[in-house]
């Protein structure tokens, strides 16, 4: 277990150092998050009534979209110089491969919607520092990576990469893009935490589904 | 370490790639794959590798037989591929740094840097690997290869984008290999740099090792001839496609 997170550590501190210093990622989600909020800002007229139940949707809406772009990055700079393999033959089980890039895949997205957050706040006049709405966008984030990782790691040994991925990835979020949406509409508009408590019983549950059922298969999705 | 292949079948599709091939190798012995293109050579390092599995047949290390799962197996293998596994926006340094945690070496840079030195790099390890030559690069393939001391290497065209210099300094480092007793694959089509470091040659044909020359003092003259001779033999496939 010690080497296996040992193993987890390195990868996450490579693919941080190498995404600080190329920002493949981080350039492309963050430069799509802007654009669609701006975009979102021209064709949705926002009343302060529905201000809130919308505002949770168009945030996850845009991270999720940026996000694909990530996911797509993330297994793609193994491929090009073949260092899948490298990897493979280096850690102590594969599934520590998974759980490494899902763990950057987590905190890019994190980072890049600490980026729009103030930006959306700035172009709806509306605060969103709230607690409950930022445990929501944690949790859902950890979810999205969750699978995202997972198909990710499946799609990029195909050509139609870019196309499968968010075929794929789409309809099994389902469950976590409603929970998000219906959490953080209920948090903004004033709703205590205990009020949308189930949903975010079901972000958790499927946090951890979803992790556990990738560490166990995860060998079997990037081997031949 | 003795080093055993048995019976290793390998197809992609309809095509038999790999047909009961055996190969049995001891330690300090260096084995040059050589055949036609398609032949099976990296194949069959990818298989020793543990990165491809085969429909039947097995490996052995000193008479046990690999279980590819177990990640002592897989540390104690070496490879060098047609890429060079390296990360373009990291340096050389970082680059080995990276593998040396991963594989539990030491990461220090004194240790670092005497890797990049056994290849010549050590001038160039603050460097991204981007801005690296093609013979930089696959010197710190090499070098990323031998980090943690395995005592099997697999090398597909380890030649490749090498100078003299180049190819000189990683023979040096091969016979070292071979004097720790230590197994080496290679596959080359440099013939001239191979022959001084090679125990053995090994002809691949038809999935399986046509024919096993043993280098008793070879001149380049005799291997090259052998070779012309073994490559002019019509393979199965193309006789198929001549009748």
């Amino acid at each position: 277990m010690r080497d296996w997170l040992h193993s987890v550590r390195t990868l996450v501190w490579k693919d941080l150092l190498q995404e600080w210093r190329s920002k493949d990622m981080l350039t492309a989600m963050f430069a799509f998050a802007i654009l669609t909020l701006f975009i979102f800002n021209y064709a949705i007229e926002l009343s302060p009534v529905n201000r809130a139940e919308i505002a949770s949707g168009i945030i996850w809406v845009v991270m999720v979209f940026a996000g694909t772009l990530g996911l797509n990055r993330s297994f793609t700079a193994e491929q090009d110089q073949g260092c899948f393999d490298a990897l493979v033959m280096a850690v102590p089980d594969v599934s520590a491969i998974y759980f490494g890039k899902m763990l950057t895949n987590w905190l890019v997205m994190l980072f890049v919607s600490i980026l729009i957050l103030p930006i959306y706040s700035l172009l709806y006049n509306q605060s969103l520092i709230n607690l409950g709405f930022i445990l929501i966008l944690v949790l859902g984030a950890w979810c999205y990576s969750a699978a995202g990782t997972l198909i990710a790691g499946m799609t990029v040994q195909t050509r139609m990469r870019d196309l499968l991925l968010p075929i794929l990835l789409f309809p099994i979020l389902m469950p976590v893009n409603m929970a998000v949406v219906k959490a953080a509409g209920g948090i903004l508009a004033g709703a205590p935490l205990v009020e949308v408590q189930a949903w975010l019983v079901l972000l958790a549950a499927y946090g951890i589904i979803v992790t556990t059922v990738s560490i166990m298969v995860f060998e079997y999705v990037i081997r031949e | 370490m003795t080093l055993a292949i048995r019976q290793v079948t390998k197809s992609f599709g309809q095509h038999r790639v790999l047909d009961a091939l055996e190969l049995e190798m001891q330690p300090g012995e260096l084995v040059c794959l050589l055949g036609r293109s398609g032949a099976g050579k990296t194949t069959l390092l990818k298989i020793l590798a543990g990165l491809l599995k085969p429909e039947a047949g097995s490996i052995w290390f000193d008479e046990e037989q690999v279980d590819y799962a177990e990640s002592h197996a897989r540390h104690d293998i070496g490879l060098v591929m047609h890429q060079p596994f390296l990360y373009e926006h990291l340096t050389g340094i970082e680059n080995l740094r990276f593998y040396a945690r991963l594989y539990q070496v030491a990461d220090d840079a004194a240790a670092l840097e005497a890797a990049l030195a056994q290849v010549g790099m050590q001038r160039y390890g603050g460097k991204p690997v981007r801005a690296y030559s093609r013979g930089m690069k696959q010197r710190l393939t090499i070098a990323r290869a031998l980090l943690h001391d395995p005592r099997i290497l697999l090398l597909d065209e380890p030649y490749t984008g090498l100078d003299l210099q180049g190819s000189l300094v990683f023979n040096q480092l091969m016979l070292e290999q071979k004097k720790q007793g230590h197994i080496v694959i290679m596959t080359t089509h440099d013939l001239s740099h191979a022959l001084p470091i090679s125990s053995r040659f090994a002809f691949l044909a038809r999935g399986r090792v046509a024919e096993d020359l043993p280098n008793r003092e070879l001149s380049l003259d005799t291997l090259e001839n052998w070779l012309t001779l073994k490559l002019a033999k019509p393979n199965s496939e193309q006789q198929k496609v001549a009748a």
